[in-house]
């Protein structure tokens, strides 16, 4: 088990190292920075002089090696924009996320693994079609507008919510929910396929046989079973959210997270506040997976490292 | 079939139910939670509001970044040497009671007695000159140095008399002032990592707190020299979506919300307008392909009717350029210009009469940087296919339209773009898209060459104005392209505000 950690620690950091060299690549062959972030009507010397107080009229490859040395000290200069240290911004919009995140996995979890259960256990019957239809539509709706609708009628209609901003807990409410319609789809969906499956598995079929209750075989064989992909589309719904899918509710809630720095980063061109992004999300996203895949060996004990 | 609608049916009835269920048991609460705003209503006078900005200010060092938003919050708390008159759009007094200049080079300002910065720090010459050396320091890197490139040296004379020293006769230099903030020396280098976040400056309002992510609070500032504003407080919230801004106004959350657009009006409680700095264009190539002829140039100007973009897309909320990419205030303007008239079969005689036979015409635009930019060049695409262009519109990214915009050899025959003018002079406009080499010309003509130069060093206001008639003439009898509309800034208010936009 250790040596198997070690082993995936040691991929994560190709795995970082190999996601930073080919952003960085991509974004300095592609458009020019200087050019987003002067006025339009400056002058070429203006933008001669930029480019060379950013350093990108050095070859590339000598930026590229000066950035690399800066990233194994976790220093990846300061940001364009702000002139403060970039990695410094990223750690600062987290938490934000982090709590829109959570929460919406929360409610999603919540709500869509007893349903999922239950329209699993009674296949087929009214209950069932209306669950799998709603989270179909609610995997189909584009968060953006859900959020909208939310506004609307929470906020401006009832006035139950704020509109918008961060704080407390009726700041959080509408954005948390809106996030997590979508996931709450997919786990409902999941765990309705998965439970149904292993309800209909040999061993399910056994423990009936040998008179286990409804409920120890839902929750004590089937579940324990299904987990492993449960805990898959979770992990993948977590690091979607985590790596800029929130961007599209967080703008329309105001919320001042990491989905929004992103979206201004590349439209501002900001390399290395855009590196110290795609750094700190491949480290997440990195870690999410290993979470998952050492959580396999817990719900499977055939599974072994 | 049947069975998957009944299932859709019982689950609208059952969303309805759930909802109606929860309106009954959450509505005292909701009572008391607006509450508060109600109260407010009835106050006899409010004086704090609730501003939401489109976004957050990246810092609160007023000399650094190119960001309205944090002007916005800034505008308030620094005053500059010169001040803008948001009416005849002209400098008027500021920290400084009089301007003149000594020689063709050399202005002597007179700064104002018994001004205080926020920190009880009194403003001085030394403050002054700091606060125009800084700027100008290129290894400040600020990002506005652009509008200050003409400044070579500031010097202190007295204690209440200043110098700037220009590197050649800057008939601007006042005008330039009112975009210089003035910041107190002594702090700024007594603490230059609070520069950012707790700025000291000497105008109505100081900054009370900044909790980044939420919102900025400033509040009126007692030792002002000037008159004490009636807005006590105002706190500074940062909503980047347009209609949750609106949403937030509705819902009473704000007091004063900053672009809207012309189809939210209807919406808001109460709104005002001001013109705003933009006017789109169109660009033409003049120096190789169609348009590189003259008939074919102002074909193209016949073509387009200026009024219907103004109104079927902007719903009125947009002024049509007066044939100029200027207006009444702006320095350089030129009254007896009009814009071309719409006439499509005048167009279409002068397409014949150049000899264009359908030659393909490549209109290059790009979506989402200005309100509307792309319906509009699509507007303005089909109005000169119907006066018989054969128009190809291409939309590209921001990124890649900018390199095309400054690639006089990437250069489309027509180019949709739009430009600002912050310091309401022409100046920048001739020499950044009319002079023969400038950084988004495709115009070459070595007398109008001559006239831009001379403009720019030209002290005598008169002769300064005749050549810019000149000018603004000349590049509209033999088209440098298509000026299209300077659109309105619309600010959405609560009905208890009462506020005019500078």
């Amino acid at each position: 088990m250790k040596r198997y950690i070690l082993m995936r620690l040691l991929y994560t950091v190709v795995v970082i190292l190999g996601v930073s060299i080919l952003v960085f690549v991509i974004t300095h062959v592609i458009g020019n920075p200087v050019n987003t972030m002067l006025p339009l009507q400056a002058t070429d010397a203006e933008r001669a002089a930029l480019k060379h107080q950013l350093g990108l009229d050095k070859p590339l490859m000598v930026q590229l090696s000066e950035f690399l040395g800066g990233m194994f000290r976790l220093d990846f200069g300061k940001s364009w924009w702000q002139q403060v240290p970039a990695l410094g911004i990223v750690l600062h919009k987290i938490p934000a996320t982090l709590q829109l995140v959570a929460t919406a996995l929360v409610i999603a979890v919540v709500v869509a693994i007893p349903l999922g259960i239950i329209a699993a256990y009674k296949p087929g019957t009214l209950l069932d079609r209306i669950l799998t239809t709603t989270s179909l539509i609610g995997i189909c709706l584009p968060p953006f507008w859900v959020g909208l609708m939310f506004v609307l009628f929470f906020a401006v209609k009832l006035g139950w919510f704020y509109t918008s901003g961060y704080g407390t807990i009726r700041h959080l409410i509408l954005p948390a929910l809106t996030l997590s319609v979508v996931p709450m789809g997919h786990l409902a969906q999941i765990v309705r396929f998965s439970m149904a499956e292993q309800l209909n598995a040999q061993y399910s079929i056994t423990a009936r046989a040998k008179g286990a209750s409804d409920f120890a075989v839902l929750f004590a064989h089937a579940l324990k079973n299904a987990a492993t992909s449960i805990v898959t589309m979770g992990g993948m719904d977590l690091g979607r959210l985590l790596a800029g899918e929130t961007a599209a509710v967080e703008v329309v809630f105001g919320w001042p997270g990491f989905g929004t720095l992103i979206v201004d980063t590349i439209g501002r061109q900001d390399f290395p506040l855009l590196q110290a992004e795609v750094f700190l999300v491949a480290v997440i996203i990195c870690f999410i997976n290993l979470a998952v895949d050492i959580s396999y060996g817990y719900f499977d004990p055939r599974i072994r490292y | 079939m049947r069975k998957t609608w009944l299932t859709l049916l019982i689950l609208i009835l059952t969303v309805a139910l759930v909802a109606g269920c929860g309106g009954t048991a959450q509505q005292s609460q909701q009572g008391s939670s607006s509450g508060n705003a109600s109260s407010d209503t009835s106050a006899p006078a409010k004086d704090s509001i609730v501003i939401a900005l489109q976004g957050e200010p990246t810092t609160l060092d007023p000399q650094y970044p190119d960001d309205g938003n944090m002007r916005a919050v800034t505008d308030n708390v620094f005053e500059r040497l010169m001040e803008l008159d948001g009416r005849t759009l002209e400098p008027k007094p500021g920290l400084a009671t009089d301007i003149k200049a000594v020689d063709s080079t050399t202005w002597q300002l007179t700064l104002r007695e018994g001004v205080k910065f926020h920190n009880g720090d009194p403003f001085t010459a030394e403050d002054a000159v700091f606060s125009i050396k800084r700027i100008i320091d290129p290894a400040y890197k600020s990002q506005i140095a652009g509008n200050f490139s003409t400044i070579k040296d500031a010097k202190v004379v007295d204690a209440k008399t200043i110098q700037i020293i220009t590197d050649g006769p800057d008939p601007i230099l006042p005008k330039r002032l009112t975009k210089l903030d003035i910041v107190d020396k002594k702090y700024v280098e007594a603490n230059p990592d609070k520069v950012a976040t707790a700025p000291v400056g000497t105008g109505p309002y100081q900054v009370e707190s900044w909790n980044r992510g939420v919102d900025i609070k400033i509040k009126a500032f007692d030792g002002y020299w000037g008159n004490k504003p009636a807005i006590k407080a105002a706190t500074y919230r940062f909503i980047q979506e347009g209609s949750t801004r609106l949403s937030a106004l509705k819902a009473g959350e704000i007091d004063l919300a900053v672009n809207m657009l012309p189809e939210y009006v209807d919406q808001l409680p109460a709104y005002k307008t001001s013109d705003g700095i933009e006017f789109t264009f169109l660009r033409f190539n003049t120096l190789r392909g169609p348009m590189k002829n003259k008939l074919v140039r102002q074909a193209a100007c016949y073509a387009i009717d200026r009024d219907t973009l103004a109104k079927s897309l902007f719903m009125g909320y947009a002024n049509v350029a007066q044939g100029q990419m200027a207006k009444p205030g702006y320095f350089g303007f030129n009254d007896s210009l009009k814009p071309y008239p719409y006439d499509p079969e005048k167009a279409k005689q002068l397409l014949k009469e150049a000899g264009y036979n359908g030659e393909v015409i490549q209109l290059v635009s790009e979506r989402g940087r200005w309100l509307k930019d792309g319906e509009l060049s699509e507007a303005v695409a089909s109005m000169l296919t119907d006066a018989g262009f054969n128009v190809k519109l291409t939309f590209l990214s921001w990124q890649e339209w900018l390199d095309t915009l400054f690639n006089v050899e990437k250069a489309p025959d027509i180019m949709f773009s739009s430009n600002g003018n912050e310091l309401f002079d022409m100046d920048r406009f001739y020499q950044a898209i009319i002079k023969t080499g400038g950084p988004q010309s495709t115009y070459s003509n070595p007398d109008i060459d001559k006239k831009i130069d001379a403009a720019r060093n030209e002290m005598d206001v008169q002769k300064r104005l005749q050549l810019y008639k000149e000018l603004s003439q000349a590049v509209y009898d033999d088209p440098f392209g298509i000026p299209l509309l300077n659109l309105k800034d619309i600010y959405g208010m609560s009905p208890k505000l009462e506020w005019e936009p500078r």
